[in-house]
């Protein structure tokens, strides 16, 4: 091999590292640290923990396509799309359960200048903050959190992917499986903020 | 006790069978070869004595052979369906297993990606309405505030 093709190959050879490292940043940095919130597990009356990486999303793929709903093909398209979901939802019998310094510790996660706050809303007489961010990842979505502080909820949802939104927006309210699967739940009336 | 060289040349000296000899010495053969013959009969033959004895199935060794190297063949062969027998049950059963736990997994992931998207689109739409935008998903980002 001459000398220039030993610089081409040593030039090709970065752009692959550059390129991989780059990916791996953008899905490391598109999902956020939330182990801090564990230990308001105890003081929560409800707790949904949900981990999906993409093995599991791709298992879960998997068993809707046996599904023959056409509907069902409307959650395929959606979960497809997904690198992984992890959403922490608490959910208190009493105000003031949980510290500013928690959500604060997910917000210093979003300071960066990839993720764009899009919607937030303060209402200070129900002392409730709820933002979402969006991840840019180029031209598309590479992540999502929705931000959910009230005075008796905290909830985190961190959607890593080329989230479609509207398609999530038009999910249908019948997809909502059996509460017994879906994380770990203390006795408690369901409450939902569509149902508001 | 000794003896002189005398006494040994009579003792070895010539002497002389006497009238008859030939004919004494063939009646003694006869003799013997009759009492051969009498003993002969009246003893049973000699393969039938082994036949009677604990060793006796040595004789059939050939068949014996054969019949033992068919039961051990045929003793092989039927363990050895039955042990691929065994190994393809038990197989059939840890996939089987493997399958099921994967089923369960799957559906358990199914249910929680379902579960988490319905969360993410009911907060999203709680936010939306927070700030009285419309819960439209196709232009909410155009629509964003910040």
């Amino acid at each position: 091999m001459n000398r220039t093709g030993k610089w081409l190959l040593q030039i090709f050879v970065g752009v692959v590292l550059c390129c991989s490292t780059a990916l791996g940043y953008g899905q490391s940095a598109a999902r956020l640290q939330l182990a801090n919130l564990d230990k308001l597990s105890d003081k929560a009356a409800r707790v949904t923990d949900v981990t999906l990486d993409g093995t599991l999303l791709e298992l879960a793929v998997k068993i809707i396509e046996l599904d023959k709903d056409p509907e069902a093909d409307q959650l395929k398209d959606i979960i497809r799309s997904l690198k992984g979901i992890y959403v922490k939802s608490f959910e208190f019998d009493d105000a003031s359960q949980y510290s500013q310094a928690d959500v604060e510790a997910v917000r210093a996660q979003l300071t960066s200048p990839r993720w764009s706050k899009i919607v937030q809303s303060i209402d200070k007489r129900n002392h409730e903050h709820d933002e979402v961010y969006i991840l840019k990842d180029g031209g598309r979505v590479g992540g999502i959190v929705v931000l959910v502080a009230e005075a008796k909820e905290l909830t985190v949802v961190n959607i890593v992917g080329d989230v479609p939104l509207e398609k999530v927006m038009a999910l249908e309210e019948h997809f909502v499986p059996e509460r017994s699967h879906g994380g770990k739940h203390k006795p408690n009336k369901e409450r939902s903020h569509d149902d508001e | 006790m000794h003896f002189s060289e005398d006494d040994l040349r009579q003792a070895l000296k010539r002497k002389d069978p006497g009238s008859g000899f030939t004919q004494r010495v063939m009646a003694r053969m006869e003799q013997a070869k009759t009492e051969d013959a009498a003993a002969m009969k009246g003893k049973p033959a000699p393969s039938a004595k082994k036949s009677n004895g604990f060793f006796a199935w040595w004789q059939l060794r050939p068949a014996w052979i054969v019949a033992v190297t068919a039961v051990l063949l045929l003793g092989f062969g039927w363990a050895g369906y039955q042990y691929a027998e065994y190994r393809h049950q038990k197989q059939a059963a840890i996939t089987a297993a493997i399958h099921e736990k994967e089923l369960q997994e799957a559906e358990r992931a199914r249910d929680q990606a379902i579960l988490a998207l319905q969360i993410a689109r009911s907060k999203l739409n709680h936010v939306l309405q927070q700030t009285q935008l419309p819960a439209d998903g196709n232009d909410k980002i155009r629509r964003q505030r910040l």
